[in-house]
């Protein structure tokens, strides 16, 4: 794994800020069903080529904001040994919101990736031939 | 980071996130901890042929680091604060007439009159007793501790009814106390302070406000709610059963001119309006009461939060 400078760090951090609630939304609406915290954890597959794109902690608190805003629902059901699960399932306003952020998305990734190409060729352009 | 120094227990990793934690509201660290304990723990069921140090070294690759953990919590509570999260609603939903019914707001602020009065009678208590003793202590060596120890509880007064007023009325209100004066400072000095804040002073004015206050929101409550539903479910009841000898009737001379009044209420027709009329009158209760809600909740933040 290359070990990223801090500034990369929080670059990654602050994208993942609202990526991830697209994500989680995501797979809850793939799976159609209720789902606990582990295995929203384990179906996220968030290997990267540096390693883990974001911690499987970090969707803990996400799944707590979507759930406050009305996207998520849940509910608790006690377990016979272990702690309690909290289980979540996407609502009706979720799915809504996330046909919206997909699309926002999209135009999004095309923005940036326009604007990296059009970086990218400048550089070239620039750049002294050998 | 020093791996060397991460827990090796789910107890000890627990214990380390409640630290990181420190400082946040309690229902934060609750959701924290809860969260953790469940994604630790199956974890450990997951590998239940590897030790508990073990598994957990590898949890905090994957899972992170209570330190880590803790900061994902305060960054989510940082952009969640209302206790309101339906209130997006588009404004026409929300302001029709009929829909006060089903606004939140409606029975925080009803439930908020109704406990006022309790409140406002202690805070009310309280103050003047603090407030008189205080003074008539001042010439005794006990006087200066005693106004400390007043003041700090009105401070902690504010807070709880800040709490309050934030649950109900849907006002964010702080939810510490203002930091403690610096320890090296002199009693002398404590006292100046707390007596130049301006904070202080309106938030014993608030206290004190809350009774009349109260009193009268107690009372708009009560008969609010419960003189128009009796008019109208009395109306009904009538037109149900066919007997109006509950129905009201201005009986005396001088009402002599309102008898066709008398007449009409008796009648299906005026019951009919009696009922309607009942329930109309209701829905402005709500809305009174919900405008009491948002006008009590501005005076709270004006006089109860520091600037």
């Amino acid at each position: 794994m290359v070990d990223e400078s801090t500034y990369t760090r929080k670059f990654r951090k602050e994208l993942m800020a609202g990526l991830s609630s697209l994500v989680l939304l995501a797979v809850l609406a793939r799976a159609g069903r209720e789902m606990y915290g582990y295995e929203i954890a384990k179906e996220v597959k968030a290997e990267g080529e540096g390693g883990l794109i974001f911690k499987q902690g970090a969707i803990y608190p996400v799944l707590r904001s979507l759930n406050a805003l009305g996207l998520l629902e849940s509910r608790v059901e006690a377990s016979a040994f272990g702690p309690p699960r909290r289980y979540y399932s996407i609502t009706d306003e979720g799915r809504r919101a996330l046909a919206e952020w997909q699309f926002a998305w999209r135009d999004m990734r095309e923005f940036v990736d326009d604007a990296l190409k059009a970086g990218t060729g400048a550089t070239y352009e620039s750049r002294p031939s050998a | 980071m020093n791996p060397d120094r991460q827990p090796e227990t789910v107890k000890a990793y627990l214990e380390a996130l409640r630290r990181a934690l420190k400082g946040a509201p309690a229902g934060l660290i609750a959701d924290a901890l809860a969260d953790a304990e469940e994604h630790l723990d199956n974890e450990m069921r997951q590998n239940e042929n590897r030790t508990e140090p073990e598994v957990l070294a590898s949890v905090i690759e994957t899972y992170g680091t209570p330190e880590e953990i803790a900061e994902e919590y305060r960054s989510m509570e940082a952009s969640i604060t209302s206790p309101f999260p339906k209130s997006e609603q588009p404004e026409e939903r929300r302001f029709g007439f009929f829909n006060v019914l089903s606004d939140p707001r409606t029975y925080g602020a009803l439930l908020y009159m109704l406990l006022s009065i309790v409140t406002g009678t202690f805070y009310f208590t309280w103050t003047v007793t603090g407030l008189s003793l205080s003074v008539g202590f001042f010439i005794l060596i006990i006087g200066i501790p005693f106004a400390l120890l007043f003041i700090g509880s009105v401070r902690v007064l504010s807070l709880i009814e800040g709490r309050i007023v934030e649950g109900l009325l849907g006002v964010r209100m702080p939810r510490r106390l203002p930091p403690a004066t610096a320890a090296e400072e002199t009693i002398g000095t404590k006292i100046k302070d707390a007596l130049i804040d301006v904070r202080t002073w309106s938030s014993m004015l608030y206290l004190l406000l809350m009774l009349p206050l109260g009193v009268v929101y107690f009372t708009i409550a009560v008969t609010g709610i419960a003189v128009p539903l009796g008019i109208a479910g009395g109306a009904i009841y009538g037109l149900v059963t066919n007997d109006v000898s509950h129905v009201f009737r201005m009986d005396s001379a001088t009402d002599y001119e309102l008898s066709w009044f008398n007449h009409f209420v008796h009648t299906a027709p005026g019951l009919i309006v009696l009922a309607l009329g009942g329930l109309i009158v209701f829905f402005i209760v709500l809305h009174v009461v919900r405008g009491i809600g948002w006008i009590h909740g501005r005076i709270a933040e004006a006089l109860l939060v520091r600037l």
